[in-house]
């Protein structure tokens, strides 16, 4: 079991490993739409430490925190998103794709992609008569997506062990939920499918994971699908670049205030699992520990041009037209 | 006084002019309402014309293709924004099943004067959001495409494209979108009345005897500036503008490889199976086999983008590539 003070620790590594991915774009060392999760690292840190290496995890275009709370190795992380060739994919993928088949982590830089291909996984699982789960993280903006609807049906008519996690943000990009979507929740939708739905505060680490772990349990035990649905909302522009103006002041000041990593340490403090001292001590190392990351990440060479033809095919050496 | 107009701001005056002069032009896609396009190539448009005409859709790309056929079917016009052409692996079925073949299926009775508005091109972006794909929808009988290069053909090509009675594949540069009229050595000047360039016309951006340089969209800024370096090097290179794949304007081609007998085609879409060997067929078909001295293709060779944009620069045409490729082809003559 994940305690309470560790999940807290993740969240700080995850607050500072996207802090540590921001200073690549004035540098011009990572190129593209880069999308960081920052506000939202309650919801990864409630998935932390639930799933085994054996589970899949299906993420999106902003996808850094469920790489981290799916253990994926967060220096190789860093060298992909900052286009090295010691990255994750060799500098092949980028920041939206990032992969590790060993842990049977995937992400997709289309949205409402991820569900059909965790379905794959939990069938994947049946075929094997492994009891695996596949988890899809999703956004409120990829539930709309036909291929939402389909797969939810088929993960829903085959009892699939598929656990579904919307990260309900309220925007995607500029176009609200509540503008979108028939149903005030995604979490009513559930029943739908036969799954069950459940909402929760996204910014309440602790009610997340309960959440998750039970949808997990229930997923392992042959009890089909569930949503997990966690509001939250993120705190810098869709993408780093992105003007933002669709969101007021007013709005985005209000949910700074309810900065997840502060709620969390507000409430070790108030529980007395920890005090102000060893949590700002802890921050700190953290703090440096992804700063030497960073710094050794940035010594690392960049893709040699040469290989830009490989790995088109397995055989790449291969003309295979 | 030139208007320093970015791309999207011409597109937008296009989409402007036609939604004020056509009521049943209608908007519809990702953030193109209240935010204006994330490119700011529909800014403004819902706030002059109402939430309905200019409708903020949910991420269903099917839904939105399809829905723009039924809206045909029923007597409007619409422009349906993809938000990058890589999503049309979501929603390929409406365009390619219905949108381009309705016309032809029923004989000529129904009409599908729809503009799928989107954008592709390479700007560090990896494999999902990187794409151009204009080979694959003109590949497909019944679509129009249109690639423009510059603010002026930005503007006009959206006038005729939702004047189009026929299905448009409208895509944008991505690179370009934001580059603003004083960038740009050709088209910079855009009027603000209403003037449509016609689809289906090249232009020569730049005469020249020595080569034919085929170009559209993304690569014609960077094959200029390469004709004007070798200019100084003795080599007149001739630039053509495709400003659409289809229909595919052979005539300024043939004309111009005529006289050159040497051709270089840059496309920042994939090699194979294309464009490029459309033209290349083309001419030979027309000039016969022995017309040609010299040909050369600058594509990307068949691998999807990179990520890393040391990786990206090493497959997509560029300047020094296109550089490279008209020197070995001086030099080699
Ligand atoms: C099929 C598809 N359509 C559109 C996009 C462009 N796009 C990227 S992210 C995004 C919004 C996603 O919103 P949401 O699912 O709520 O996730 P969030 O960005 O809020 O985390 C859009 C429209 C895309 N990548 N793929």
């Amino acid at each position: 079991m994940t305690t309470l003070p560790e999940r807290y620790a993740y969240m700080v590594w995850m607050r500072e490993f996207e802090l540590a991915c921001l200073e690549g774009v004035p540098t011009h060392e990572v190129h593209g739409e880069l999308h960081l999760g920052i506000g939202q690292e309650a919801i990864a840190a409630g998935i932390a430490g639930v799933l085994r290496a054996d589970d899949a995890l299906v993420s999106t275009h902003r996808n850094h925190l469920h790489a981290i709370a799916k253990g994926v190795d967060m220096r190789a992380m860093l060298a992909e998103i900052f286009e090295r060739s010691t990255g994750l994919c060799g500098g092949f993928g980028g920041h939206m794709h990032l992969f590790d088949p060993s842990l049977k982590f995937s992400a997709t830089g289309i949205v409402g992609a991820g569900l059909p291909v965790a379905v794959g996984h939990a069938y994947a699982a049946r075929l094997r008569g492994s009891d695996a789960v596949a988890v899809a993280v999703v956004g409120d903006g990829a539930v709309n997506s036909g291929g939402f609807h389909e797969s939810m049906n088929m993960a829903g008519a085959m009892r699939l062990p598929v656990i579904v996690v919307v990260e309900n943000n309220e925007w995607a990009i500029s176009v609200p939920f509540h503008l979108t979507s028939a149903t005030d929740t995604v979490a009513e939708r559930a029943s739908a499918w036969g799954a069950v739905g459940v909402r929760v505060d996204g910014n309440d680490v602790v009610a997340v994971a309960s959440a998750f772990q039970d949808a997990v349990a229930r997923a392992r035990s042959g009890q089909g699908p569930s949503i997990v649905e966690a509001t939250c909302y993120r705190f810098r522009g869709h993408f780093e670049g992105d003007s933002d103006l669709y969101r007021t002041e007013q709005e985005k000041e209000a949910h700074r205030a309810q900065d997840p990593l502060l709620i969390t340490h507000r409430r070790l403090v108030a529980s007395g699992l920890s005090t102000d001292e060893v949590l700002s001590k802890q921050y700190a190392e953290i703090r440096a520990a992804v700063q030497d990351l960073l710094a050794s990440v940035r010594a690392d060479p960049l893709p040699d041009a040469s290989t830009a033809r490989d790995h088109v095919f397995v055989a790449s050496t291969l003309e295979a037209r | 006084m030139r208007r320093n107009l970015n791309v999207s701001q011409c597109v937008a005056e296009a989409l402007r002019l036609e939604m004020a002069r056509d009521p049943s032009v209608v908007v519809l896609g990702e953030d193109v309402g209240r935010h204006g396009g994330v490119f700011g190539a529909t800014r403004g448009l819902q706030k002059t014309f109402g939430a309905d005409r200019v409708l903020d859709t949910p991420i269903s790309e099917t839904a939105i293709t399809g829905m723009a056929v039924g809206l045909a079917l029923d007597g409007f016009r619409p422009v349906a924004e993809l938000m990058f052409v890589d999503f049309i692996g979501v929603c390929l079925d409406q365009v390619f099943n219905a949108i381009a073949k309705n016309h032809y299926m029923t004989g000529g009775r129904v009409r599908m004067p729809i503009v799928i508005k989107t954008a592709g091109g390479c700007i560090g972006s990896g494999a999902q959001h990187s794409q151009c794909l204009w080979g694959l929808f003109a590949h497909l009988p019944g679509l129009k495409v249109v690639t423009p290069s510059n603010p002026y053909d930005a503007k006009g090509l959206m006038a005729s494209a939702v004047e189009s009675d026929d299905p448009v594949v409208y895509i944008e540069h991505k690179g370009l979108l934001l580059t603003r009229a004083e960038d740009f050595t050709f088209g910079a000047d855009v009027p603000e009345e209403r003037y449509t360039v016609p689809i289906g016309a090249a232009c020569v951006v730049r005469p020249g005897d020595d080569v034919s340089l085929v170009t559209l969209s993304g690569t014609v800024l960077p094959s200029l500036a390469a004709a004007e370096q070798m200019a100084s090097r003795g080599t007149s290179v001739e630039v053509i503008d495709l400003r659409s794949v289809v229909p595919l304007d052979i005539a300024t081609i043939i004309a111009s490889v005529a006289r050159t007998g040497r051709l270089l085609i840059v496309d920042e879409d994939y090699l194979s199976f294309g464009l490029s060997g459309e033209i290349v067929t083309r001419v030979i078909e027309e000039l016969g086999p022995n017309a040609l001295r010299q040909v050369r293709r600058l594509a990307v060779p068949d691998v999807p983008i990179p990520g890393a944009l040391s990786l990206e620069r090493a497959v997509v045409p560029n300047l020094a590539s296109i550089l490279m490729a008209l020197e070995q082809m001086s030099n080699a003559s």
